[in-house]
Parts: C-alpha cells; structure tokens; sequence
C-alpha cells in the first residue's frame, strides 16, 4: 500500500505526459499546414513537443515501476524537461507571426499550462520521495 | 496562536473528505464568478473599443455585399473577406447633401499559402481623405504612410520597421494601431497605391480572380461623417434612394448587433453565476447543517470544558472561513489559469470583440471574487453558528436530542 502511495505521484505524472503527448497532436495541434503544402514553423514546435511529450511518458514510467533511487531521480529529471517543454513554443522554436491563430490561442496556452502542472507534480513527488529517503536515515 | 494550531483548523483537517468536499466546492463557485466577471468585462470593454475605433456615421457598401456571409463582421471587425462596386459610386455619394467627409477603402484577403506571411485582411484606404484609421496611426508612429508601408493591427507580431510579405511583396511595417479586441487587431492597412498593387501581383500569381472587376476602378466600401446640422437618418435615406446599386447603413446599427449578441452572452453568463453561487450556498449550507448535527455532542462536551457560546459559534465560522478562503483562493488561481492563457480560444469561440482587462482590474476583481467566496462561506454557516450556541448541553449528553 506504502509503495503503492509513493508511486501515485508518478501515475499523475505519466496521465499529465499522456495528455501531452496526445493532446498536441489530437486536441491543441498547432496550424494546418499552407494550401500548398508547406508548413509553418508551429508545426515544428508541435513536433519538438510531442518527442518531449513521449520521453516524459517513459519518466513517468520509469518514476512507477523503478526502484525508490531511479524513481526519485527520475522525478527530479522531469522537472528541467518540463520547463524545456514549456518554453518550446514561441520561445525556443517561434510560431506563427499573428496570435490569433490556433498556435498562438490554443497549442501555446496549453502546452504551458499541462508542462506547468508537470514540473510542479514531478516537484512534489521527488520533495515527497527525497523526504521519506532522508526520514528513513 | 498560529491558525494550523488552531481547533477550527483541526477540525477542517481531521475531516479531509468532508472538507475536500466543500473546498471542491468553493473552487468551483469562485472559479466560476472571476470567470464570469472578466468574460463579461472584456466583453463590454471590446464593444467600447469597437464603438470608439469606427468613427464613421454611414457606411456605403454594393447591395450584393449585404447577402455575404458573414458581412457585419468584414466591414465592422475587420474579419476576411471582400466585395467591390466601381469607384463612380465614390463621387456619387460625395455629391449628396449633408456630407462632411466621405473616404473610400478597398478590401483583400491574404492567402494561407507561402506567398503570404499570414492570412489576413488587407484594407486599402486613402490616407488623404481618411478620418477613421489615421487618428489610431498618429497614436502608434506617426508620419505619412508611403507606397509599400503598412499599418498592422496590435495583435501582429511584427514591429515596427519589420517587414511583412503579401503575394510576394515585401511591405514595411510603418505603424502598428491599438487594440481593439476584434478581428482589426489582426489587419493590415495601406494606401490605395499599394492595395492595387498587392491585387495585381496577387493576379500574377493566379490566386484570385477578379472577372470582370476593375481593381484600378474599384471599392469595397465608403465610410461617411455627416455634416453637423443633419440628421444621419435623413442622409442615410437620401442615399439609399438616390445612389443605387448600394446599401447605406448607420455604423451604430450595426454595432446594435454585437452589442444585443453582447448582452444577450452577459445575461447568460450573470444567469449561469447566479445559479452556482446559489447551488453553492445551498449545498455549503446543507452541509454544515450536517456537520453541526453530527458534532453536537462535540460541542456540547466543549461547553461543559468551559468554552463560552461565542467561542462554539467562533469554531464553525472560523471552519467554513477557512475552507471558503482556501477554496476562494484555489478557485481564483484555477479561473485565471483558464483565462489568461486561453483568451484567444474564448474569445474565437464567442466571437464578439473581447478586451482582456489589465492587471490592476482583474486584481480587483479577483478580490471582489474571495469577498463573494468568503461572504457565501459566512452566511452557509451563520445558521449553524447560531443554533450551536444555544445548544443545551444536558439534553445532548443525555442523548434526548
């Protein structure tokens, strides 16, 4: 039960990466491509977050099945490629030039909203596993 | 005594399910009234800024324009989208009696492909005679708008002096205008020279097709400031009969349209507060009711301790602050979490002009939200506060109750 306790922080996390991940591509893509079949640089971001997005998932994994080290340290792993996440649209990889369009009204807000959420609850876990580590020395 | 020692505390912690219940709760309520103020807000902030920004008593527009789709928000918000009538119609209507000033503007859409940088509308309009888009330019930059320059709405992102590619023109970004919470944000506005030439490329380049229409001889619509002294109505009239092939309309009619669709989304969503501010303080006041009935035993024993009826009223206030502050709290982080990143989807799927307000309202507002949270927290339990301070202790430890 006590494992199984310390595990849910990971469990969340690997819902949010999911959400992510899928939601990129399927719920808050970012703009179709051009009438000629060009894209816009968007979709390179949406792209750059979906990777994140499955190496996250596989974090979260490794944080549910890995021993009590791995999963801390995975946990503290999320946090930085979190916040990589968060920053990848319009910062490290610019979109498109008017903010009305679905990139800027919907991919954006959410990828920073849900990496947020991430690198607080990858935060938490590994305070709370950190924390159980220390008490039990 | 520090709050998380205090009793009230206790009790709100050694209860997690019942309080996660009620903060759940809170949240939602809170959540639901900083959602509701600053939609409506905005809301009536992007009529004013629409209303301020068309300074235009009467606009003239070809009769077959009226049956577009979509046509109130291509003329008044500056949504894609064109139509044209031959620039004879110009004169005509500069002819009439009681005009004060007449300009002209000539409507393009860019393309979603890789000539252009974005999809948007192009309005091409005479700086000479213009009185409704200069006023808004003097205000960003300044100075006279050259060939290949161009206005960009405030939601652009591009700056001043950048440039910016339509069917494969380079144009420089002269001035960017202020927001105004519609589809203008996003426009671009250049002289009559440049819009002619932007057509013509975009001929060139076989991405639109205008028949028999002469771009050279063409316009989209002509803004009209009545002279002081007539009435709009008898100018508007006196053009709808004599200038034909066209329909005259009194820019304040139309904007009736989005304000009654504005009040019409206000009613809804002041409705839809009311109802869950309501439910709130129904359920919160059932629920501390429970509580109190489940606990008098508890509070009787307190009362024998020593604790005066005040101090037993005290507790269950001091609760239900806790859990509707905390609530209140969690439930203003949670509405500006949706609203502030996601204002651009609220405001595509409403589809009215939509203003966000600036920190210092929603501070307000967000303090007037935890007002309202803490206010509903206080009259569900003031009922139970009150009749746990009159409880009487040997009744209830004697199990008569």
């Amino acid at each position: 039960m006590k494992k199984l306790r310390s595990r849910a922080g990971g469990a969340v996390l690997l819902i949010m990466s999911i959400i992510l991940t899928c939601g990129v591509k399927l719920i808050f893509p970012a703009c179709p491509a051009h009438d000629d079949g060009t894209y816009m640089s968007c979709h390179w971001a949406e792209q750059a977050v979906f990777g994140i997005g499955i190496a996250l998932c596989v974090i979260s994994l490794i944080i549910i099945i890995g021993g009590e080290k791995t999963a801390a340290g995975a946990s503290l792993a999320a946090i930085p490629l979190a916040c990589i996440t968060a920053l990848m649209p319009e910062f490290l990889i610019s979109l498109c030039k008017m903010p009305t369009m679905h990139c800027h009204t919907a991919m954006r807000p959410a990828v920073i909203v849900i990496s947020a959420l991430i690198a607080a609850a990858a935060a938490v876990n590994s305070a709370v596993m950190l924390r159980k580590r220390d008490n039990r020395k | 005594m520090k709050l998380t020692e205090s009793l009230s505390f206790r009790n709100v912690k050694g209860r997690p399910a019942r309080s996660a219940v009620l903060l759940i709760l809170t949240v939602i309520m809170t959540a639901a009234v900083v959602c509701g103020i600053m939609t409506v807000s905005s809301l009536r902030a992007g009529l004013g800024a629409l209303e301020a920004r068309l300074g235009a008593d009467i606009m003239v527009v070809p009769a077959s324009a009226v049956s577009k789709k979509n046509f109130e928000n291509i003329v008044l918000q500056g949504s894609m989208g064109y139509f044209y009538m031959d620039s004879s119609y110009y004169d005509k209507v500069a002819e009439r009696e009681g005009i004060e000033k007449v300009s002209p503007q000539l409507f393009l859409a860019s393309a979603s492909a890789g000539c252009c940088s974005v999809p948007l509308q192009i309005i091409g309009y005479d700086p000479e005679t213009d009185f409704t888009v200069s006023p808004w330019i003097k205000k960003s930059a300044g100075g006279t708008l050259g060939d290949y320059d161009v206005v960009v709405g405030n939601d652009l992102s591009v700056f001043v002096g950048g440039t910016i590619t339509f069917y494969g023109v380079e144009c420089k970004v002269a001035a960017k205008l202020d927001k105004t919470g519609t589809d203008l944000d996003t426009a671009v506005y250049t002289n009559m020279n440049t819009i002619k030439k932007l057509i013509a490329s975009s001929i060139e380049m076989g991405m639109n097709d205008f028949r028999d229409i002469d771009p050279d001889h063409s316009v989209s619509c002509i803004l009209i400031k009545v002279a002081d002294g007539y009435p709009v109505d008898e100018v508007l009239n006196d053009l709808n009969l004599h200038v034909r092939r066209t329909k005259s309309f009194r820019t304040k009619d139309m904007i009736s349209g989005v304000s009654d669709s504005l009040s019409g989304v206000s009613v809804m969503i002041g409705v839809l507060m009311c109802a869950v501010i309501i439910l709130g303080i129904v359920i919160l006041f059932l629920a501390f009711t429970m509580s109190v009935n489940e606990r008098k035993k508890e509070f009787a024993v307190l009362r024998i301790t020593g604790a005066s009826r005040k101090k037993l009223s005290g507790i269950v206030m001091s609760e239900a602050l806790i859990i509707a502050l905390s609530g209140g709290v969690i439930g203003t982080a949670v509405a500006l979490l949706i609203m502030l990143p996601f204002n651009g989807i609220i405001e595509e799927s409403i589809g009215l002009p939509f203003l966000m307000p600036d920190a210092l309202m929603i501070a307000v507002m967000c303090a007037a939200a935890l007002a309202v949270s803490a206010a509903c927290g206080a009259a569900a339990a003031a009922y139970s506060a009150r009749r746990i301070s009159r409880i009487d202790t040997g009744v209830i430890l004697r199990g008569d109750n």
